[in-house]
């Protein structure tokens, strides 16, 4: 690999190493592709689960459908990290890159540079902030989610744009053995086709100096890194990883066996939560039940193994005890499949308020828990009682319940 | 292949119009906010990271002796990579002291381990290559230019086979 000798800006023939090459870009580009792809389609999952469009009903099985889905999602965000790191430092002299005089080559070279600004930039973005969300870090003036949705749909809409003018170079690489030098000439097909087709493809045409690394050998190495990288933090969702996730950002330990995400005292619901004359509030229109929490588990109660998946990435499962929504509605003679309002003692927060779909209301699993593990909830998983339904995104998981309204 | 490119980049051009169009419907503060975020990462990664990267990796490639070049490349990648992921945990920026559960592990020995099986598989790969070059050397096959061979144990070299009798 070369430097350059004197303090000027770079040109492109100055980092001409035979690894900057489609070859490598094309091959860890596929890889880098799908974990986008997937992580833009479980991001559309997650989008449903938490907003709700009317045209869409969000299933309540399999129960762990969206814990899969946003590990997936998690997981191949991070597997993307090491991918793109490696593509773009493959990439890095087209930076350098000059438009041929015409205006035309002008113009088309301001337009790929600007899509490819919005690629990368989006892309940084993407893979950045949900590394950091995931880890609850929020150094940033926006707001996450909407934020990290919007934007995902720029780095897809540019992957998109990236993959049309690019299939040439990535058709032509992908059809020569990764040794084959390929031309990287942007929107023009190859402009090499006799260096290309030649029977014995040398590693370049002008022998560079020696990298000490094949092609070959950095496409394997980026994904093993990424390969790593998936294994080193899935123990956060993925419960067989638990112990080799040096980075997992959760053990899968905490009160009752599962992990929490907001605790009572940052709630600011301890006093609340645990006042002794605390009433369950049940509304449907004019009519309205009050019971206590002797009175709750005094009710018919049930059990069911259900996972907290959190929108952070991380889940573990739970032995969920308490009594079903739909006998709670039957209290103030509801329907078992009314929308349901549910509200926290929690005064403020996005998620004081959240809107339970008549799908989860009228399932047999969805509880109002009092019991973890057999064990009367903890104050940080909502104790006196929370919402726990199959399928569902943990922030809609309502801790410290204290009022069910049924709504039109 | 030019229909599939055209319909391609038609795609492209709504979907990120959608995206700019959800991403300014949130309002304007929070797009400069964004905005800041989107070219500061840019900024960072080409302007900072990647000249580092650069320069690093060619002083590495001249310094170390052939037979030590690859698996340490290989080496280097997959820690430097992975500790960039590993980042945000090592530093426990979004720890809480009111919940125990959050980043919840000794995320630097964590880092010590993974750096020590690293380093443990580079040097298992170089001296298995060093190996291979001095039984090369000693059966007088002279080669010159890149070695096919390598080439194709690419990976295989750096862990799993070590020395092998050839």
């Amino acid at each position: 690999m070369k430097l350059p000798a004197a303090p000027r800006v770079p040109r492109r023939e100055d980092l001409g190493s035979p690894l900057h090459s489609p070859a490598v870009a094309a091959r860890v580009g596929v890889w880098l592709g799908a974990c986008f792809g997937i992580a833009f389609l479980t991001g559309l999952v997650s989008h449903f689960a938490q907003t709700t469009p009317g045209w869409l009903t969000f299933p309540t099985r399999p129960v762990s459908l969206y814990r899969v889905t946003q590990g997936l999602h998690v997981l191949s965000g991070t597997a993307a990290i090491p991918l793109l790191l490696v593509k773009l430092w493959t990439v890095y002299p087209r930076f350098f890159l000059r438009p041929g005089p015409r205006l035309r080559q002008v113009v088309v070279h301001a337009l790929e540079r600007a899509s490819v600004g919005i690629l990368v930039a989006a892309a940084i973005f993407e893979l950045a902030s949900g590394l950091l969300n995931s880890t609850q870090w929020y150094p940033w003036h926006f707001g996450f989610r909407r934020t990290h949705y919007a934007v995902g749909w720029l780095a897809i809409g540019a992957l998109v744009l990236h993959i049309s003018v690019k299939l040439p170079v990535i058709r032509t690489a992908l059809g020569l053995p990764i040794s084959a030098d390929v031309g990287d000439g942007g929107a023009e097909p190859p402009n090499q086709p006799a260096a290309s087709g030649s029977p014995e493809p040398s590693e370049t045409s002008e022998q560079p100096e020696p990298v000490g690394i094949s092609r070959r050998s950095l496409v394997r190495t980026a994904l093993a890194a990424s390969a790593v990288a998936v294994v080193a933090t899935a123990g956060a969702t993925v419960p067989l990883l638990r112990r080799v996730s040096v980075f997992g950002v959760r053990s899968g330990q905490g009160p009752q066996g599962v992990p929490i995400n907001k605790s009572a005292l940052a709630a600011h619901v301890t006093d609340l939560a645990r006042h002794p004359g605390y009433r369950l509030t049940v509304v449907n229109g004019s009519r309205t039940a009050s019971l206590s929490l002797d009175e709750l588990n005094a009710m018919r109660q049930y059990e069911y193994a259900l996972p907290i998946s959190c929108v952070e990435g991380w889940s573990a499962s739970g032995m969920w005890g308490g009594v079903r929504i739909k006998d709670l509605l039957t209290l103030v003679g509801a329907p078992s499949d009314s929308n349901l309002k549910v509200v926290s003692l929690q005064p403020a927060g996005a998620f004081a308020v959240t809107h339970l779909p008549s799908q989860f209301t009228r399932d047999d699993l969805t509880l109002l828990a009092l019991r973890l593990a057999g064990q009367t909830l903890d104050i940080d998983h909502g104790y006196p009682c929370r919402l726990i339904a199959p399928d569902r995104p943990g922030v809609l998981q309502t801790k410290w319940v204290e009022r069910l309204e049924v709504v039109a | 292949m030019r229909r599939t490119r055209v319909l391609l980049a038609m795609a492209g051009v709504v979907l990120i119009a959608v995206g700019a169009r959800k991403l300014l419907d949130i309002g304007s503060a929070n797009t400069v906010a964004t905005g800041r975020w989107l070219i500061g990462g840019v900024v960072l990664h080409d302007f900072v990271l990647t000249p580092v990267v650069l320069v690093a990796g060619a002083l590495l490639v001249r310094a170390a002796a052939p037979w030590l070049r690859r698996p340490l490349i290989v080496g280097s990648v997959v820690l430097g990579t992975v500790t960039v992921v590993a980042i945000p945990m090592l530093g426990k920026y979004g720890a809480r002291r009111d919940n125990p559960t959050l980043l919840d592990r000794n995320y630097v020995a964590g880092w010590f381990v993974l750096a020590a099986v690293v380093t443990v598989a580079v040097a298992v790969a170089a001296l298995g290559a060093r190996y291979r070059d001095g039984k090369r050397a000693g059966a007088g096959a002279a080669r010159s230019g890149p070695d096919s061979a390598e080439e194709e144990s690419a990976m295989g070299g750096r862990a799993a086979r070590g020395p092998q009798p050839s």
